[in-house]
């Protein structure tokens, strides 16, 4: 059974079509890269994974569970259901303000899966623990770096135990100089073999971390394989062009 | 300067006229605040028609004077009671609409602050930014546990200084209770000016009513501070980096 399974996704706004019959799929443990120009459509199909975007058509199953088949939604609690194992890590960090680090961690814990208040504790400080952030866990987000909320963001996604992690460029609303911490939390979490798809536009690391590469252009996966292959030797010519305009 | 007159005045504006204002003020905050909630969830609400109705009434009350809608119900609703009291042969409308004095207050300036409530709650809504759905959606929450754990907090944080204005306003307003002839802490004063041909009263009135915008401004500081999360605490480290300040 795959982790995800795509079948002639397709999402329109309106009159523009942004994905036009997307297929792949994810095995356990894998790392996906998502690249490609703005606009192709990376964004909706992520978005369109975790039930945030409505999709126009297709299929789509998490872990064997159909999320929309041929374009038809399945009730809201088989989709709450199917989803329940997938966690999605924003470009902006979305953390609630109005709360500290630790109970951005919490919260949903607590009131989702209303679990034990020790066993909540023992997880966040763990989790604070591998994104080397335990001194700031009674901060309020406003009080932290770009790149250390994102790494908060990223342990409060471990906080639901998903076995899958969808990435919307977690580090293009960082400075430069602090996308190092969030890169490494991520390879750190590919180390453990978590499931993972990431839009990124940092090459080098979808290069080094990613075990597969999806190359989108106007809303169609144009070319898709291992780094090497991708990078290496691109057979697309638009895949190519686009490699060839971001190393510059 | 006479104290001992000074202190009759004070006394007498205090037990005869105050006692109104902050028995009004504090009747009409403890209804119009979550009247207005439950109205900016109406004009939020999947139901169209529920919509409608939560955005005339905020139309209503905001597009017509204070003044207006309390002589309306001061003087109209009787009015309205007689009328289907005879319609409909019943006695039992003419008591209905045949408010007490102060609860006909009540009644009009609660309806009135709860309109405008509801749009800076709405306002406060507006503010937010989807994002934060989209995390509370990922991460599992229910819609109720949404509104209520990560919307609503925000919500209020934003909607803080507006309310602090429209309190302070609040206080002031409750001098209409002078149009509609209730004693109040003008109305008070204004008799004993007529008594004693002495303006001081009037400035008794004044500072009476600066003393409770002074506390209720200091209140809604303190209020402020506490909700001020998501502002970086900038004054703390310049401080710490600042040697002259450490000292
Ligand atoms: N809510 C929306 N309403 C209308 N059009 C939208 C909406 N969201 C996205 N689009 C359009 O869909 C297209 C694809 O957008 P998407 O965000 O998926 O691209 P992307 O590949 O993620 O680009 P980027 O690298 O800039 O993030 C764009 O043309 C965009 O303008
Ligand atoms: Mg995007």
């Amino acid at each position: 059974m795959n982790m995800i399974e795509v079948k002639g996704l397709k999402k329109s706004f309106g009159s523009l079509t942004v994905l036009d019959g997307v297929d792949f799929s994810v095995n356990k443990g894998d790392v996906v890269a998502v690249i490609g120009s703005s606009g192709s459509g990376k964004s909706t199909m992520l978005r369109c994974l975790i039930d945030l975007e409505r999709a126009s058509g297709g299929t789509i199953e998490i872990q064997g569970n159909p999320l929309v088949k041929d374009g038809v939604y399945v009730p809201e609690a088989q989709r709450k259901k199917a989803i329940s194992k997938m966690g999605m890590v924003f470009q902006h960090f979305n953390l609630f303000p109005h709360m500290t680090v630790r109970q951005n961690l919490e919260l949903a814990p607590k009131v989702v899966q209303k679990l034990d208040k020790e066993q909540i504790r023992r997880d966040s400080e763990e989790q604070l623990a591998k994104v080397g952030l335990s001194d700031k866990a009674d901060e309020y987000p406003a009080n932290l770096s770009g790149g250390q909320q994102q790494r908060v963001a990223i342990a409060r996604a471990l906080m639901m135990k998903p076995d899958i992690l969808l990435f919307d460029e977690p580090t293009s609303a960082l400075d430069p100089e602090l996308t190092g911490g969030v890169l490494e939390a991520i390879r750190q979490l590919a180390e453990e073999h978590m499931t993972m798809m990431i839009v990124t536009h940092e090459m080098n690391f979808a290069k080094n971390v990613a075990h597969q590469v999806l190359f989108m252009d106007s809303g169609k996966i144009l070319e898709q394989g291992p780094p090497q292959e991708i990078f290496e030797n691109p057979k697309a010519a638009r895949t190519k062009e686009f490699l060839s305009t971001i190393s510059k | 300067m006479d104290f001992n007159y000074l202190w009759s005045v004070v006394r007498m504006i205090l037990l005869e006229g105050v006692g109104k204002t902050l028995l009004l003020f504090a009747v009409v905050i403890v209804i119009s605040i979550p009247l207005g909630f439950l109205v900016t969830l109406l004009s939020k609400c999947r139901v169209p028609p529920l919509r409608w109705i939560a955005n005339a009434y905020i139309f209503i009350m905001r597009g017509t004077p204070l003044l207006l809608q309390l002589v309306f119900i001061f003087y109209g609703f009787p009015i309205i009671g007689n009328s289907l009291a005879s319609a409909f042969h019943m006695e039992f409308f003419r008591d209905l609409f045949q408010l007490e004095r102060m609860n006909a207050a009540f009644l009009g300036f609660s309806l009135n602050y709860a309109a405008y409530f509801a749009e800076i709650f709405r306002g406060g809504l507006l503010a937010i930014d989807k994002g934060q759905y989209e995390a509370a959606k990922v991460l599992g929450f229910s819609k109720p546990a949404t509104t209520m754990r990560i919307i609503f907090p925000q919500m209020i944080r934003v909607a803080l200084p507006s309310v602090a204005n429209e309190t302070i306003t609040l206080i002031k307003d409750t001098s209409l209770l002078y149009a509609v002839a209730i004693q109040e802490t003008i109305n008070v004063a204004q008799s004993i000016v007529n008594r004693d041909s002495n303006i001081l009263p009037l400035v008794v009135a004044a500072a009476v009513y600066l003393v409770l915008v002074f506390i209720l401004t200091i209140f809604f500081k303190w209020l402020e501070s506490k909700f001020n999360h998501d502002k970086p605490k900038k004054g703390r480290k310049k401080r710490l980096a600042s040697p002259e300040q450490s000292l």
